[in-house]
């Protein structure tokens, strides 16, 4: 318990319009320790976003509880979220939402100024972070020229350039060739483990689940923590896998 | 089968014509919805449009309305247009028959002049009154006055130039009398003359001829015309300026002449024998004609002159003999007065063009923001012509709801202007007579319309139909590089254009301008002409200056270091990134500062001018001008003595002719009219005013004429002239031109009418004192120029001199108070007025635009600013990142702006002389109300913050998570 990073507890999110109100979570709890590995696996609607934004703080919950460092985070202010997801979280979306109008350098230094450094010392560290993920010469290039693939570098670049404790990734392989996807997730996994950061990602493909050192699959809002062997044994072939999918289709 | 199945079940076969109502049905709902959903930036096009085309209408319905109101309203305060005499007074019953039913004439009035007699019952037929003051009996001499001998009606116009002591009337039994022969009466009779009081009375049938020793009662025919007990109804002070009555019975300088010292007596307690013989003896009567308003501006206020001209044709062709002797000048001052300041509003054109600019802008964001939708519009299959249609239906709506409240609006503000700003109160009475009046040109609504609305339907289709057919757009211009060079070379050679224009336009204006001396209609329309190009070219200039400015902001990454520290590097990135928003923010900024300037800077100018020429005009520290002819010498000396005055000088005046133009000679000591009068540089042409004195001082045959003499007659300085008629006599004098002069201090201009100084003449000169007292043996004069003591209270030497001398006034607060700016004053606010509402109105347009820019700006940052939040940025940080931006803008345009609008100022001032003054009395420098502009300057800033920090906080209220996922 102690070394745990994050503890989810009971977790409920539901989403309310004129027409129906809509429950995506309905109280899931897991907790994260240092150095994990979580893929969280499920089908599209099944919550697998809102759950990372909600860890990143990002979104709020209904009820329940995320724990970070032993304090509920619902429970902070906005500055001290601002703070959390500064320092300790960083965030890769599916989507990028790189900013258009700064190259990719720019975009690296982003939260590197957010968090108080000169520009100078800014530039260093995010041309060293490009070069790690082997983006350093397009280090000048706006983001529309840019492939899928070198745009989530730049993401994966700019999540880690904080140091965070955990870094948290959202469908890091949706919008690319799997061999980008495995070359993406093979940089994640290797830049986590470096930096000593556990690591929350989600996917709808059994077959990204062979990095993780958990799996926890979401189904009908509920959350089922799986062992990572079971889906070693059937070869991580996804129609094996389809039961898990059934149901939902909440987005 | 279910009600479903009933709707569904069987496909009902639809007309042509039902189809057709189908689809209007389904586009108008679909355009409701359309604007319905966007309420906020219909609301701002509309009230954009509303706000353009209502001040169009307002200017248009206010002048068509306002013309009539001034023109009934002068005419009425005049006592009449004309007055008819003939040499041949048997033919004068004809010429009343015809005059008075003329459509143009409500009246006529008959006149006769002659003498009337007081204290006359005790004196025999041999009784000797000649000369009056040295009459055979001085201890109770007999009282002689000139008789107005006119209408009971008549009175009722001729009192508006007297001041009454008592009634106005002059029924039978009563009489009016002046206040000096009141005076003379009291002394005559050692008592106090009220009004009320009962006199005995004789009118003349007959003036004796002095010349022919006709020295003795006996020559007066007054048997049969001795009135007693007659009753004073009124005593009066003669203070009429431009006046019918005046020009027949006035004398020098407006001083009323014979009213000053005469009765009014009822022309109906005369028998007709009565007035025969008085016919007969040679004083002959005369027609005063009061015409009829509304007829007489039927053709426009700028044609009454000329419809007065045609009526005194018409008599004129029909009886040979006839003169009429119209009011034509005074119309016609008023007429161009009336043009001039209605041309001032003018001047708000460039608060209606940035209107209609901030309405053509907001529509631009308006269909930038629907880019999506047109996206998915063209991505559901509709064509073209559907997507413009719904656009051009969403167009249709907004302007026909633009157009009536426009024209509401317009009606209603052209009546509430002139109600609210007539001294500063709400005055009932104006507004609804402005709705008596309501004149709506048709034409001037349909072109005004035509023109918003155009433009408007015009730029929001080119932007619909950019989006729409983009692939078109594109594949006609192969590159953004290019498409940006086609369009700078387009906006360069539209520029060279309207710059050639606007030079060309000021060549005409300087032609103008100089072949005139004073600023008329020719000179009013070269300088509106001018203002419209020099608009155009502040609007390019503004345009050019933005890109410069945005490139340099682009440029100056270490000054955002040194400002903003920690923020700098978003806020550099957002300006360099350079959106056409911003672009257009900084242009737009850049031409509303730049106008703001210039309006605050000519307003300050005009109203600092128009101080300085007050101050001219007065001539000195003390004006006393007397309502009759004084001895200048006696006065000066009696002025003199009084405590506080330091030295004084008056003016013997008398009419003569120069060529054919007849002039006011004035006689001056010039060593002390230097020292006394205010005179600037510009007073003389080419000379000093030291110089020019000192040489009338030291030469005394010279004679000082105005540029305008010297010019026509080509007289050359140093030439010998002369002037003729002194007195209106043969008599003439030769003088040596020493120096031209272009105005005086406490005389005015000294070529062309002077409407503040009421003048009876065009011109005057200047001689040496000398020359008129012992030359021409003229003493006489009304008017005096004093300096006061340091220290001394003016306000007590006033009231002491007009305690002292009740016919003199010190210091009037307008030399002529009836000076026709005060109709104007009445409906039309004065330019200065004009110019604070268009600064104004300029105020709230940048203001607005900078929060429709945030607004929008933001809008499309929405996402950009999720994605900071979501990496850890915090609100307080963006706020102040926004905040900074629209700070560099505001500051940078402000840099810009200001100096650019001084420049633009000093450049405006040069031709816009004829919409700000009717002359250039002295040179119109620039002059900055620094403390108005600071506060339109403070006031743009701190509005355009406030008012931008509720629409940053509103952006930052939204979740991230939504803005994330939202299509923006």
């Amino acid at each position: 318990m102690v070394d745990n990073q994050i503890i989810v507890s009971n977790l409920l999110k539901s989403y309310s319009s004129k027409a129906e109100e809509l429950t995506v979570l309905r109280g899931i709890s897991f907790e994260v320790a240092k150095g994990d590995v979580i893929c969280l696996l499920g089908a599209s609607g099944s919550g697998k976003t809102t759950t990372l934004n909600l860890l990143a703080g990002i979104d709020k919950p209904t009820a329940g509880k995320i724990y970070y460092g032993g304090k509920d985070i619902n429970e902070w202010s906005t500055d001290q979220l601002f703070e959390y997801r500064l320092k300790e979280i960083g965030f890769i979306f599916q989507e990028f939402y790189l900013l258009e109008h700064l190259n990719a350098l720019e975009n690296v230094i982003v939260p590197i100024i957010l968090q108080g450094e000169s520009e100078e010392i800014a530039q260093d560290i995010a041309l060293q972070l490009l070069n790690k993920v082997d983006l350093g010469r397009k280090a000048l290039n706006l983001p529309q020229e840019l492939s899928s693939g070198e745009k989530q570098r730049v993401c994966v670049a700019r999540a880690i350039a904080n140091n965070p404790s955990v870094l948290i990734a959202d469908e890091p392989t949706g919008t690319l060739d799997s061999k980008t996807g495995d070359s993406i997730m093979s940089l994640l996994l290797s830049l986590a483990k470096k930096n000593k950061m556990a690591m929350i990602y989600t996917s709808h493909d059994p077959y990204f689940t062979k990095m993780a050192s958990r799996i926890f699959v979401l189904q009908k809002g509920m959350i089922v923590e799986h062992n990572p062997e079971d889906f070693a044994d059937i070869g991580y072939d996804k129609s094996k896998f389809e039961f898990l999918f059934k149901g939902d289709n909440n987005e | 089968m279910n009600e479903l199945d009933d709707y569904i079940g069987t496909e009902k076969k639809q007309t042509f014509l039902e189809k057709l109502l189908a689809g209007f049905s389904f586009n108008l709902r679909l355009i409701w919805k359309n604007i319905s959903n966007r309420k906020k930036s219909m609301m701002i096009i509309t009230i954009g449009l509303v706000f353009s085309l209502s001040i169009l209408f307002t200017s248009s319905i206010w002048t068509q309305t306002s013309q009539l109101i001034i023109a009934d309203d002068y005419i009425e305060t005049l006592d009449y247009e004309m007055y008819v005499s003939t040499y041949l007074t048997n033919a004068m019953d004809s010429v009343y028959a015809y005059t008075v039913n003329d459509y143009l004439v409500r009246q006529v009035d008959w006149y006769y002049p002659t003498v009337a007699l007081f204290n006359f019952e005790d004196k025999g037929p041999y009784y000797r009154w000649y000369p009056e003051d040295q009459q055979e009996n001085m201890s109770n001499p007999v009282s002689l006055t000139s008789a107005h001998l006119i209408s009971s009606r008549a009175i009722d116009r001729i009192k508006l130039n007297l001041e009454i002591d008592g009634n106005a009337s002059l029924n039978s039994g009563e009489i009016l009398m002046s206040y000096t022969q009141a005076k003379q009466l009291e002394v005559i009779y050692n008592k106090t003359i009220s009004p009320g009081d009962e006199i005995n009375i004789a009118i003349s049938r007959r003036i004796p001829n002095t010349d022919i020793g006709e020295h003795q009662m006996r020559f007066y025919d007054i048997n049969e015309t001795i009135f007693t007990n007659y009753t004073i109804t009124g005593i009066y002070k003669y203070v009429g300026y431009n006046t019918a009555i005046a020009k027949l019975l006035g004398g020098l300088e407006n001083t009323g002449g014979m009213l000053l010292d005469s009765i009014f007596f009822p022309l109906e307690d005369l028998s007709g024998i009565d007035r025969f013989i008085i016919d007969s003896n040679g004083l002959l009567p005369r027609l005063l004609v009061k015409t009829n308003a509304q007829q007489l501006r039927i053709n426009g206020i700028s044609q009454m002159p000329d419809t007065l001209h045609a009526l005194s044709e018409r008599i004129k062709i029909r009886f040979f003999h006839a003169y009429c002797y119209i009011l034509s000048q005074e119309i016609q001052t008023m007429a161009n007065e009336y043009a001039r300041t209605f041309s001032s509003t003018a001047l708000f054109t460039p608060a209606i063009v940035a209107t209609i600019f901030l309405t053509i802008l907001a529509s631009q964001m308006t269909v930038k923001k629907r880019k999506e939708e047109i996206t998915f519009l063209r991505s559901k299959g509709a064509v073209s012509s559907q997507i413009i249609a719904i656009f051009f239906g969403e167009f249709i709506l907004v302007s026909t709801l633009s157009l009536i409240l426009s024209i509401g609006t317009g009606i209603l503000m052209a009546a509430l202007i002139p109600s609210l700003g007539h001294e500063g109160f709400f005055s009932k009475s104006l507004f609804t007579r402005y709705f008596e009046y309501l004149t709506i040109s048709p034409y001037d609504i349909e072109i005004y319309s035509v023109l918003v609305l155009g433009i408007y339907l015009g730029m929001t289709l080119i932007n619909v139909v950019s989006f729409v057919r983009k692939d078109i757009h594109e594949s006609m211009i192969i590159t953004v590089r290019g498409q940006r060079l086609i369009g700078m070379w387009i906006k360069l050679a539209a520029f060279a254009l309207t710059l050639a224009g606007f030079i060309f336009l000021i060549v005409d204006y300087t032609r103008v301008a100089r072949s005139s001396y004073s600023f008329g209609y020719g000179s009013i329309g070269a300088s509106s002409n001018a203002l419209l190009a020099f608009i155009a070219v502040l609007f390019f200039l503004s345009y050019f200056v933005s890109i410069g400015i945005n490139y340099v902001l682009r440029t100056i990454k270490k000054a955002y270091k040194f400002v903003f520290k920690q923020n700098s590097f978003l806020i550099y990135k957002n300006i360099k990134r350079q959106t056409k928003s911003l672009q257009d923010l900084t242009f737009f900024l850049i031409l509303i500062i730049c106008l703001l300037t210039t309006f605050v800077t000519i307003r300050s100018t005009t109203m600092y001018n128009n101080t300085i020429e007050d101050a001219y005009r007065r001539g000195s520290d003390i004006r006393i001008q007397s309502l009759v002819a004084v001895n200048i010498t006696e006065f000066e000396e009696k002025l003199g003595g009084i405590e506080g005055i330091d030295e004084i000088m008056g003016f013997q005046t008398i009419e003569a002719i120069v060529g054919s133009l007849n002039v006011d000679v004035f006689g001056v000591d010039p060593s002390k009219f230097l020292r006394i009068g205010r005179w600037t540089d510009n007073s003389f042409a080419e000379i000093d005013p030291e110089s020019a004195l000192t040489t009338l001082e030291e030469s005394p045959s010279s004679i000082i004429l105005s540029d305008y003499i010297v010019d026509r007659l080509e007289f050359t300085i140093g030439e010998n002239m002369s002037v003729t008629d002194f007195r209106g006599g043969p008599f003439t004098k030769e003088f040596n031109v020493s120096a031209m002069i272009k105005s005086a201090p406490g005389l005015g201009i000294a070529h062309g009418f002077d409407p503040k100084m009421n003048r009876e003449n065009y011109e005057w000169v200047l001689l040496k004192e000398d020359i008129l007292i012992n030359d021409l043996g003229v003493h006489n004069g009304t008017l005096f120029l004093a300096t006061a003591k340091e220290g001394a209270d003016l306000n007590l030497i006033k009231e002491e001199i007009e305690a002292l001398y009740p016919l003199m006034t010190v210091n009037p607060q307008q030399i002529n108070p009836d000076y026709i700016g005060y109709f104007i004053v009445k409906y039309i606010p004065h330019v200065s007025i004009t110019l604070l509402m268009g600064a104004i109105v300029l105020n709230v347009i940048g203001v607005v635009y900078i929060l429709i820019s945030t607004d929008f700006i933001l809008g499309q940052r929405r996402r950009e600013n999720a994605v900071i939040l979501a990496l850890g940025g915090n609100q307080g940080k963006i706020r102040k990142m926004l905040v900074g931006e629209i700070s560099v803008f505001l500051i940078s345009t402000l840099l810009i702006g200001i100096p650019l609008g001084f420049l633009s100022s000093l450049l405006a001032l040069t031709f816009l002389k004829p919409l700000l003054i009717p002359h250039e009395v002295i040179t119109l420098t620039m002059h900055i109300d620094f403390g108005l502009l600071a506060i339109m300057i403070v006031t743009l800033c701190v509005a355009a913050l406030l008012g931008a920090i509720p629409i940053i906080r509103k952006q930052m209220k939204y979740e991230i998570v939504q803005e994330l996922r939202a299509i923006v």
